[in-house]
């Protein structure tokens, strides 16, 4: 059950893409000018930060946080707006095209792509170069552009998760419920094995491969320039043809191949598919929402064939056209500070992106509670994590492959013709000529 | 509602039911149709019922069970008052109804009089006129969104209720349903009443209009749901959070991280609760309007 806020974040309906494509264009650069900015000055001047749907949960958290730093800066103001969680990337779009973009910003790396590319973020690395050492070089990567050289965000919270299975339906099924899967290959022979067992009462996989699981199979995505989508060589094939085999043996739940399928999560939760990805946040969802299913939850690490675990990150980032710079940075440096970012990862259950973080007991010692249980096998998990999925990598371009790779384990085309069709759409999509 | 059914039965025969339209059917036949129509009961507003049903269960109460249960074990109001805890519900449902009433009354207004000149008054394009407004119907409402934010906008009108209704109060699928009831009256009665001297005014209000009552319904009904349900256009053009309107509003309920369920079923109970007792209230004409628009023997 990983929200949609971690497994894709725009969905707009027209994409942000068409800031940097055709489409419109922003009028106005940045107003910022280039070079290191302090913020050892005086402070003085109001500026707007906006989050990504936290007011409701966390209101408490924020409004603190604002309290503090007026209070340590009393020339600053902060007019904090939360924007709901359904049609965020529409709002960004339309923001960027009046030119009217808050100055300090919550974004998801897909969601900040564009904006940087269209010069509406502040440069980071050109900005306030010695301040991003203090953060983790794995969430750094998220919001850096490698060709320009630039760093447009402030990495904030980091998640990963382990992988969250039914005891109980490991059982039915005459699996051993204390061997779980470790690779990819050990998952397919046992969703296979499942489906023989018992003939399709209930499931193994509930959900189609996303491009981040290509990537934990090994599978290399974007070429060595980092430009081009490569994600149809022999190694991706044999992964769709596995999917297809369990599909075939009844190991993978058959409504995911339905191009809009999202259930993968409700149909772990009612029992019906024994295996799921999922957050350290969701054991008290199990515990509330599925108790059948929190009696018999076992837990184990992340899938992964590279040694890498897969990662997801939200990042703060500050406006290009901001009236008051130093007041912006110095927020957003507050925002994702090792002490604020240790607190809100306390409060959610998420992890904080800054250098060393991570080796707080909070995260290495498992005090007995399935909630810590969970937070330390996943952050275990992260020292080496990546996000396996490209910032390049667009809504449009997901239901393509979901579509393709659906037709390719129903038996409607093969395994190569879905990836071809899928990485050709893709380059297409990015903008990569043939 | 009397049932109808294309073919009618036999009358007379030993085991026919006589129905309240003056139609008879065979037992057999009737129990097929009681049937039909409960399968489309359960298709219908089973998962609505599962919805309220999820927003009336305790914390601990398995939510996603096979098959699922429609009777909460515990029952619980906590999730609708978490719902008022979470948003101010009362000033989002007041900021909804502000803009539905505008919406209904400008667009009952505006399309009545937009489809009886299309239908009843000559004037040079008028055919153009009719394409275009058909023609809006093939444009996708969201490709036009970022050129008319910037144009309301720019008119000054941005971040404010009116701004929400006023550019989806005409929309063209109403001025084109009441162009269609006018139509439908005999010509004979207008060009009575201009032999009699009533004035174009006259005619519309005294002629016109009272005989789409029904078609009005339909329109007024429309708009209302439409503006009610609306989320992407609203949210687009308020900055203010205070103003939003209770469809957007909602959408805080949804969690980042966890869902609650029951919280999230609540509010979908809210949101839809006045659109049902509407539609109730309404059905009477609305379904004699529906039938209206339609072929006239």
């Amino acid at each position: 059950m990983l929200t949609r806020r971690d497994l894709m974040t725009g969905g707009s309906l027209t994409g942000l893409l068409l800031l940097s494509g055709c489409g419109l264009q922003p009028t106005g650069g940045p107003t910022v000018a280039s070079g290191p900015i302090g913020t050892d000055i005086e402070l003085e001047g109001a500026i707007r930060f906006q989050t990504w749907n936290l007011r409701s949960a966390y209101l408490e958290y924020f409004e603190g946080l604002i309290d503090e730093f007026v209070a340590a800066h009393p020339g600053a103001s902060v007019d904090w707006v939360d924007q709901p969680a359904d049609g965020y990337a529409d709002n960004l779009q339309v923001d960027a095209s009046n030119l009217d973009l808050p100055d300090v910003m919550n974004l998801a790396p897909d969601l900040a792509w564009p904006l940087a590319q269209a010069g509406l973020l502040l440069d980071i690395a050109d900005a306030r170069p010695e301040v991003l050492d203090g953060y983790a070089d794995g969430a750094i990567e998220d919001y850096s552009d490698p060709q320009a050289g630039t760093t447009f965000a402030y990495p904030w919270y980091l998640n990963t998760g382990p992988i969250f299975y039914n005891r109980a339906l490991f059982e039915e099924a005459g699996l051993d419920p204390d061997d779980p899967p470790t690779t990819w290959d050990e998952l397919f022979d046992l969703a296979d094995a499942m489906g023989d067992a018992v003939d399709g009462r209930f499931y193994m996989i509930g959900q189609l491969p996303a491009i981040a699981d290509f990537g934990m199979y090994g599978v290399q995505v974007l070429d060595d320039d980092q430009e081009r989508f490569i994600f149809n060589d022999e190694r991706a094939v044999r992964m769709v043809e596995r999917y297809r085999q369990a599909y075939e043996r009844k190991g993978l739940l058959p409504d995911s191949t339905v191009l809009t399928y999202t259930g993968g999560g409700e149909r772990f939760q009612s029992g019906q598919v024994a295996l799921s990805t999922g957050s350290a946040y969701d054991v008290a969802n199990f515990k509330e929402n599925a108790p059948d299913l929190y009696a018999n939850l076992g837990i184990t690490e992340t899938l992964t064939d590279t040694g890498h675990a897969n990662m997801f990150s939200q990042g703060i980032a500050v406006s290009s056209r901001t009236e008051h710079p130093e007041v912006a940075i110095a927020f957003a440096e507050f925002l994702t500070s090792q002490e604020k970012q240790m607190e809100f990862a306390h409060i959610v259950d998420v992890f904080p992106s800054t250098e060393g973080a991570l080796e707080d007991p909070y995260f290495t010692e498992d005090d007995g509670s399935d909630t810590s249980e969970v937070r330390v096998v996943a952050a275990g998990q992260l020292d080496s994590a990546r996000n396996y999925t490209p910032v390049v990598w667009t809504e449009e371009m997901r239901v393509e492959l979901q579509r393709q790779v659906g037709d390719a384990v129903v038996g409607r085309i093969t395994a190569q013709e879905a990836l071809d069709a899928s990485v050709a759409q893709a380059n297409r999509l990015a903008g990569v000529s043939e | 509602m009397a049932l109808t059914h294309p073919h009618t039965s036999r009358k007379g025969s030993r085991h026919t039911v006589a129905l309240s339209d003056g139609e008879s059917a065979t037992r057999p036949e009737l129990v097929l149709r009681y049937l039909l129509l409960l399968v489309v009961i359960v298709i219908s507003i089973g998962p609505f019922l599962w919805q309220l049903a999820t927003s009336l269960k305790g914390i601990g109460e398995d939510l996603y069970s096979m098959p699922p249960s429609f009777w909460p074990e515990e029952f619980s109001l906590a999730a609708y008052s978490q719902v008022t805890e979470v948003i101010p519900v009362w000033s989002y449902i007041g900021n909804s109804v502000i803009v539905a009433l505008c919406n209904v009354t400008l667009s009952v207004v505006g399309c009545a009089m937009a489809g009886y000149a299309m239908a009843r008054l000559q004037f040079r394009g008028k055919v153009i006129a009719i394409g275009l407004f058909a023609a809006t119907l093939l444009i996708p409402q969201e490709s036009s969104m970022i050129a008319l934010t910037q144009l309301v906008n720019a008119m000054g009108l941005g971040n404010t209720l009116v701004a929400v209704f006023l550019p989806t109060m005409m929309s063209a699928i109403s001025v084109l349903l009441m162009w269609n009831a006018f139509l439908a009256l005999p010509k004979e009665v207008d060009e009575a009443a201009i032999v009699d001297g009533a004035s174009v005014w006259q005619r519309f209000l005294r002629l016109g209009l009272p005989s789409v009552k029904g078609t009005l319904a339909v329109v007024a009904l429309l708009a209302f749901m439409g503006s009610w349900n609306d989320f992407l256009w609203p949210l687009l053009i308020l900055s203010d959070p205070d103003k939003y309107t209770l469809t957007v509003g909602l959408n805080y309920l949804q969690g980042t991280f966890a869902d609650n369920p029951r919280v999230v079923a609540a509010g979908t109970i809210i949101a839809v609760a006045p659109l049902v007792a509407l539609f109730l209230a309404l059905q009477r004409i609305f379904f004699r309007g529906v039938a209206e628009g339609g072929v006239k023997e």
